[in-house]
């Protein structure tokens, strides 16, 4: 029965498939208030099949000092250009590509965006590259206009090795410059100087790429404002049309994690590093950069499509080492060791795993993700969609909880037309179903004050949504 | 009538209701835990949960065989120990039972062993208030019958609290004696609390003998104890005893001079019917259980009683001595003391200082006593405000078995839901608290403990406020007057530390009456002291100064006029009532300030400035400021996982419902238990 009446799960966004028969908030209220894991079928009729792909390439020359994800340290031996022949590589795109062709798939329209992410998928020789879009395509089949990105490091790739790549249809690059000191770049422990980064962005403007980002992180060890300011100077210089820019996060088990502690020297305050923050919102909306999600910023139509997905909570395909996939309304993250990756490899041929559906789904966890994903964007959260999927009472105690903060300038109230509410008709606004749904469009987080406190703002929402 | 009289002596103004125990050390649970379970017989529980051994009846028919009719009061004797923490109070009863087979040496009844191993894992000394004893003794051989046997005495030991926190109970305890042994440490000397024992035992009229236990010790200095307990008390120590509860030694003269030096209870056999109510507690198996001494007449089993206090008829279902377990005798005679069980359905019933009789006869009830006095009030809430329905049943289930603590509903516009609780003193209550946690599982926080102040307002009404948030300002009704409840207390320290005491008491606006020299080394002090100014870390700050060594115990005093005002807090310029407390005014300034700054330690950062303030109507004392969290941004991409975005802020989430919020603040528990820290 209540099978059925799930229809519209993830539609923040108007999906392109839309699903008329909004679930009746009355069970819906019903779910939220006991939690009952929901038993979800996989029927393409709930969740569309994705369209993106999400690739790990995780081998790196060496680890950066704020490293936690899922890499390979080729080390020192392994020079940069030609790594043609490593078995580690070649056996890795070969387990890789075992695992695409595994993967089951009910219907397959053709994937949108692909994303190579590492790692450092740069190090990869195009070969390899080549036998994954090939597997990718026969698989799944490659969108013509499909955004097919690549992350590359300075110093990791030539003007050839490019122009290779782009013959493949990698036709994005995602450079990861991160600062252009070079003592930050050193005690960031990165495998690149600051002659490589010049280079490197001259090759990405010599082979023609019209499309590519550039990365950089703030809050660095020892990092000041000036160095900062001379950064995002640099960058806008460069006249990339997308940069992201992460603020570094200091994870346990990294080298950072074990010298430094955040908000004290050599790692700047919690001040200065929101300063940089704001540093960056400024400038880069001064050059011409829209600000469009937390550390994503890009010019008119330069927004990155893959990503574009995981903000709107939209399925796509993980492959790879420890790589994240979002299929059938379930997240699966798989083995980040490789001996557990290639025996989950193995149960993926012999039908013994299925990393989309056949789980529980919990309605909250899926409202919860929602939001956090959606307060993440400019965009911020779609009130009519999300009211449909979870119940119009959740969106009025969601604009409860955060009415305080459009007074304080965290948080914007956005109608249709996206024209933000006053504080003052916000006080003589009533907060209810009929009113919300008659001017209330969209919540979003102010720039810079609501995205740099986004965590505190989307837990309030989370109490919410799961008390 | 001498036993009546000394009854209602020691109820005369409620002198002796003394709220601290004397011997809290830094965590004042420890002093009941650690105590031994053996002897706990004697050890007072003030949450009497713990009668549990005492539940089962023993069944062996030779114990049934005790026919108590052979014991006419003459040869009855009721007499306590009291002593000073760690004298040796519990060894000494402990050895009196095995002397006289009352118990087995070591461990002889393991099943009751087993239970209070059970309890004592839980944390909670186990209590007998009485325990009955046969001891066989002839005057100087010169009463031998012609078998030449020694008539046997009935002896009851009557347990007194061993934390003064309660010495209105060791009075109700003392009221069903005529002696009582004073047991000083050879070595250590009289303490606070010898002294205050020793004048309950005085003023009750009771026949004192002194003890000198622990002469084993090397350190053992009796004829320094005996020059203390003439010169203090003006007690002839020449016949004094000499013991060793450890070794035995001396122990064998203990007994005869209860018998010689003790006189007999008083009563009419020939009389109705009277008897005390002096204990209750609820046994799961049996009901309540109440704890009496016949005073004049005698009672069987089958009897229909009454209660004086309220009317109400019960019969005696049964009727018995403590041997220290319930057994049944059948029958009580005059003088003795014992239990019955009447089907009583609750404690509440069972009012302490009773006077039960024959139901239609028609009797003078005896002097009772005064229900317990609540000293000290703290607010609980649960911690998580959706417990309410939890608290509520674990706080009933607990007020069960100890009707000493009060129990009214209250709501606080920062907690919630709660409750106002009265305590006899702050142990009592840290153990109420602690056992609702440990048994109930119940997480509470507790306002700041507040004394029962008493307000006078311009229109001529008073109030006793024990909630500060009560205290309203209101124009129309101002306030002329206050009193607060004070304490006698008395110190004992060596006399290098008087200085820093005169200091501390200075501090606490304590007002010296007496500053004498127990001996070369001991100075001896008495002040009067606010009970607000002891509540909280006296001790603590006494033993501190003092390098462990003072010893302190006082006792309930009269009312004081003093300039009492409320000190609210306020959070962005809103008051939270559960942290409003009331404070002398000239020291206002100062805990307002130390309170301030305690709140801006505890509170996090939060997405906007939060000016503490403390301030005395519209006039603020104190202020601080925690400036706006400037960051809480997970700017960094995870390819898509966001699995750990996710953990991270359920983990916030989860955090945050972990704190009590007021208005828009976010108050984590850990500040409202600070906040009950500082004085």
């Amino acid at each position: 029965m209540l099978k059925s009446t799930f229809t519209p799960f993830f539609s923040t966004i108007p999906a392109k498939p839309r699903f008329p028969k909004p679930l009746p908030s009355t069970i819906l209220r019903a779910l939220t208030q006991s939690a009952p894991p929901v038993r979800q079928n996989t029927s393409l009729t709930i969740f569309p099949p994705p369209t993106s792909a999400y690739v790990h390439l995780p081998f790196c020359r060496k680890r950066c000092h704020y490293c936690d994800f899922t890499i390979i340290a080729l080390g020192s031996s392994s020079s940069s250009n030609q790594p043609e022949d490593d078995p580690r590589m070649v056996n890795y795109v070969q387990l890789l590509c075992r695992e695409i062709n595994a993967t089951q798939v009910k219907t397959n329209p053709p994937l949108e965006t692909v994303f190579f992410g590492g790692g450092t998928p740069s190090l990869v020789p195009p070969k390899l590259v080549s036998s994954i879009l090939e597997t990718l395509r026969l698989k799944f089949g490659l969108s013509l206009d499909a955004e097919i990105s690549m992350e590359m490091d300075p110093g990791t790739f030539d003007g050839e090795k490019l122009k290779g790549m782009m013959e493949l249809g990698v036709n994005r690059v995602s450079l990861g410059v991160q600062a252009f000191q070079e003592e930050l770049l050193k005690s960031c422990g990165r495998a690149h100087g600051l002659k490589e980064v010049y280079d490197a962005i001259e090759i990405v403007g010599s082979c023609g790429v019209e499309n590519w980002s550039m990365d950089l992180i703030s809050s660095l060890p020892h990092q000041t404002p000036e160095m900062w300011e001379e950064s995002l100077r640099l960058t806008v210089e460069a006249r990339p049309p997308h940069v992201s820019v992460y603020d570094l996060q200091v994870e346990q088990g990294t080298k950072f994690g074990r010298l430094y502690t955040p908000g004290e020297f050599p790692l700047p305050s919690e001040t200065r590093s929101a300063e940089f923050y704001r540093m960056a919102s400024r400038t880069l909306s001064d050059a011409g950069y829209e600000h469009y999600e937390i550390s994503s910023y890009g010019k008119k139509g330069y927004q990155c499509k893959h990503n574009l997905t995981y903000w709107k909570n939209k399925p796509f395909y993980g492959f790879g080492l420890g790589s994240a996939s979002h299929v059938g309304g379930v997240r699966f993250s798989r083995p980040k060791m490789m001996k557990e990756y290639n025996g989950y490899v193995e149960n993926l041929e012999n039908g013994l795993v299925d990393c989309g559906g056949s789980k529980y789904i919990d309605v909250k966890d899926m409202a919860m993700d929602v939001v956090m994903l959606s307060l993440r964007t400019s965009r911020g959260l779609d009130l009519k969609s999300f009211g449909e999927a979870y119940g119009s009472s959740l969106v009025v105690s969601l604009c409860e909880v955060y009415k305080p903060y459009v007074e304080s300038g965290h948080v914007v109230f956005l109608d249709e037309q996206r024209r933000a509410m006053t504080v003052d008709e916000l006080n003589s606004f009533k907060l209810n179903e009929e009113e919300i749904e008659k001017s209330l469009a969209y919540i979003r987080l102010s720039d810079p004050d609501g995205f740099l406190l986004s965590n505190e703002l989307i837990s309030l929402a989370f109490a919410v949504v799961s008390p | 009538m001498g036993f009546l009289s000394r009854a209602s002596k020691t109820l005369k103004p409620p002198k002796n209701l003394s709220l601290l125990q004397t011997h809290l050390t830094l965590n004042p649970l420890s002093s009941i835990f650690r105590r031994n379970p053996v002897s706990t017989n004697f050890n007072y529980d003030p949450l009497r949960l713990s009668q549990a051994f005492c539940s089962h009846s023993r069944q062996s028919s030779k114990e049934n065989a005790v026919d108590l009719s052979q014991y006419p009061a003459e040869r009855i004797r009721n007499f306590s120990i009291i002593a000073h923490v760690d004298h040796g109070k519990s060894t000494l009863a402990d050895r009196l039972l095995e002397l006289t087979g009352t118990i087995k040496r070591g461990h002889g009844q393991p099943q009751y062993l087993d239970k209070l191993q059970v309890e004592r894992e839980r944390g909670i000394t186990v209590k007998a208030q009485t325990a009955t004893m046969f001891h066989k003794h002839s005057f100087h051989g010169a009463d031998k019958d012609g078998a030449g046997e020694e008539p046997s005495f009935l002896l009851n030991l009557i347990d007194t609290p061993g934390h003064v926190d309660f010495s209105y109970e060791v009075s109700r305890s003392l009221a069903a004696c005529q002696g009582a042994l004073l047991v000083v440490d050879a070595a250590q000397g009289v303490q606070a609390q010898t002294v205050a024992n020793f004048y309950l035992a005085f003023e009750s009229n009771l026949a004192i003998i002194p003890v000198i236990n622990k002469i084993d010790q090397p350190t053992a200095d009796p004829e320094r104890v005996k020059a203390q307990l003439k010169s203090m008390f003006d007690l002839d120590a020449s016949d004094a005893l000499l013991t060793s509860a450890k070794t035995g030694q001396g122990l064998e003269h203990v007994l005869p001079a209860v018998i010689e030096r003790v006189p007999p209870p008083p009563g009419k056999s020939e009389s109705p019917l009277r008897m005390l109510l002096l204990d209750s507690y609820y046994d799961e198996y049996k009901g309540v259980i109440c704890h009496v001494a016949v005073v004049d007449g005698m009672l069987r089993k089958g009897d229909k009683i009454a209660s004086a206090a309220t009317g109400q008829a019960y019969d005696i279902l049964d009727v018995g001595i403590m041997h220290p377990e319930l057994t049944s005798t059948g029958v009580l005679h005059t003088g003795q003391v014992g239990y019955v069980v009447s089907g009583m359905r609750s404690t509440k019933e069972a009012r302490i200082g009773d006077t039960l009789h024959h139901n239609k006869t028609i009797v003078q009830p005896l002097s009772g006593f005064k229900p317990a006095k609540h000293m000290v009030f703290s607010g609980l809430y649960p911690a998580d405000g959706s417990d309410f329905e939890a608290l509520n049943h674990a706080i009933e289930r607990l007020t069960c078995n100890d009707a000493s603590v009060s129990v009214a509903r209250e709501s606080s516009t920062a907690l919630g839901l709660g409750f106002r609780c009265g305590f006899l003193g702050l142990l009592h209550m840290d153990v109420f608290h602690q056992r609702l946690e440990q048994e109930h599982g119940a997480h509470v926080i507790s306002t700041i403990p507040t004394v029962p102040y008493i307000y006078e307002y311009s229109d001529g009404s008073k109030v006793e406020v024990q909630n500060p948030a009560a205290l309203v300002a209101n124009s129309k009704k101002q306030v002329t007057a206050c009193w607060e409840p004070t304490v006698l207390a008395t110190i004992i320290i060596p006399s290098e530390y008087v200085g820093a005491v005169i200091t501390l008491c200075s501090e606490r606006r304590g007002q010296q009456l007496e500053y004498t020299f127990i001996d070369s080394q001991r100075a001896f002090m008495k002040y009067r002291l606010p009970l607000r100014e002891i509540v909280v870390d006296f001790y603590n700050e006494l033993k501190s100064i003092t390098s462990g060594y003072a010893t302190f115990d006082y006792e309930d005093s009269e009312y004081q006029q003093s300039d009492m005002v409320k000190l609210d807090i306020l959070l962005n310029g809103q008051p939270v009532d559960a942290m409003a407390t009331i404070v002398h005014n000239l020291k206002a300034q100062r805990i307002g300030r130390e309170l301030v700054e305690k709140l801006k330690k505890y509170i996090d950062r939060q997405m906007f400035e939060i000016t503490i303030q403390a301030a005395i109507g519209t006039k603020v004392v104190a202020r601080e400021t925690i400036s706006a969290m400037r960051k809480n941004v997970l700017a960094k991409c995870y390819g898509g996982d966001v699995s750990r975005k996710r953990k991270l802020l359920d983990k916030q989430k989860e955090g945050k419902k972990r704190m009590k919020r007021v208005g828009s603040i976010d108050i984590p528990q850990e500040a409202f238990h600070e906040l009950l820290k500082s004085s």
